[in-house]
């Protein structure tokens, strides 16, 4: 894989295949998480680590893994991954560990990591698989950071501590709730796939 | 035949490999974080204590630790011990006891401290330490409301339907669709009736 398809697969994972709003995975955590601007930037950072990590370790080994048991492996190193963010939140960040309570752990079983590792990592070089991973975190992550901003400043009237709407403001408490995202999020698609991705409509007959 | 078995061993050896590989980092970062994670265990569970008996705690780790020290007499010299006699912060206001106390929740243990005034037994304030509750549901215990409606009241606790936000005296609301997770806390909050009510008769402090 070259250079340049390296670059195309980086833009494709931001925009046209988006593992959020193109393929619609990693939803649980993206209502879950997406009511504090800085748990969610936490939970991102995490999973561009794993899913990075993930794709050059499984690529690394993709010759050697028996074809048998290749998803016990990338179960295995991807696990390991994840276990040892949650043990680095807890030792340095140990409030937002707590905040984001299971869902550190749950990125074990995100959809995204699983699938990138299946469908790159373990037929490309470790470069281009490294790439796919960074990109599909970063498309994962832009997603949730943009939902969060929404969610935290029509729920609290702040982000990350700093107030930002006028004195009068009322709370929107929808949004930091379950719902909030949900709402967010299908607005996100709507306003994505219905107006920026639409394809171009077919004329005549 | 051979060559099943050759097959086999060869992902047998392969997966144990990995597994020795991956144990080792993950166990290399516990030990050399244990320490770390273990005083941000002990700081959360001061902080609670300060919390549950109504002192305000200074948001620097240090100076909660220090406040903790000099407000805090320890029962046995032991923080497991489970409890705390907080004095009070002016000669007028009565001291508060604040047990640690232990419940069976649904997926596991419910680590919760419990504010009391030992001789009225009126109740102050509810923190949770810890629990593996589902998110969304039993985890709601976590909330404001849910742990600020025992103030002021004695127990031994009745749950009410969720809303009811009942002023009698021995009745807290549960939490829909977590009867589990509501029973325990109630069980905990009805231990510490128990266990005051039992140092009353003892005369300890």
């Amino acid at each position: 894989m070259t250079a340049k398809t390296n670059w195309t697969r980086f833009k494709e994972n931001l925009g046209t295949q988006n593992p959020v709003f193109v393929q619609v995975l990693g939803i649980c955590s993206t209502l879950a998480v997406t009511n504090v601007v800085r748990n969610t930037l936490v939970m991102c950072l995490g999973l561009v680590f794993v899913t990075a990590l993930s794709n050059l370790t499984l690529s690394l080994l993709r010759n050697r893994i028996p074809s048998r048991i290749r998803m016990m492996v990338e179960v295995l190193v991807i696990a390991c991954l994840v276990i040892l963010v949650d043990i680095f939140l807890k030792a340095f960040h140990p409030d937002i560990s707590r905040q984001l309570g299971p869902y550190v752990g749950l990125i074990i079983t995100n959809c995204i990591i699983m699938g990138r590792a299946e469908a790159v990592a373990l037929t490309h070089p470790p470069l281009a698989s490294f790439v796919d991973g960074v990109s599909s975190g970063i498309g994962y992550a832009y997603v949730l950071l943009a939902i969060a901003v929404v969610r935290e400043l029509l729920g609290t009237g702040e982000i990350w501590g700093v107030r930002l709407l006028w004195p009068g403001w009322v709370n929107w408490s929808v949004m930091v709730m379950a719902p909030g995202g949900f709402f967010v999020l299908a607005v996100f698609i709507w306003v994505v796939k219905g107006g920026l991705m639409r394809p171009p409509e077919k004329t005549g007959g | 035949m051979n060559k099943r078995v050759k097959e086999i061993a060869g992902a047998v050896g392969f997966m144990g490999l990995l597994s020795l590989v991956s144990i080792s980092g993950v166990a290399a970062l516990h030990l050399a974080t244990a320490e770390r994670v273990a005083r941000n265990a002990d700081l959360f569970l001061q902080r609670a204590v300060l919390e549950a008996a109504g002192v305000a705690v200074p948001d620097a780790p240090a100076a909660a630790a220090e406040l903790f020290r000099r407000e805090v007499a320890v029962e046995d010299g032991s923080i497991a011990s489970g409890r705390f006699v907080v004095r009070a912060p002016d000669a007028a206001a009565r001291r508060t006891v604040v047990y640690r106390r232990r419940g069976r929740g649904l997926w596991g243990v419910i680590d919760a401290v419990v504010a009391v005034d030992p001789d009225a037994g009126v109740f102050g304030q509810l923190r949770i330490l810890g629990h593996n509750e589902t998110p969304g549901l039993g985890a709601r215990i976590e909330e404001a409301w849910f742990q600020r409606q025992i103030a002021g009241k004695t127990g031994p606790f009745a749950l009410k339907p969720e809303g009811t936000r009942s002023e009698a005296p021995t009745e807290i609301d549960a939490i829909t669709g977590a009867t589990l997770s509501s029973a325990a806390v109630r069980d905990i909050l009805n231990a510490v009736v128990r266990n005051t009510a039992e140092a009353k008769e003892a005369g300890s402090p």
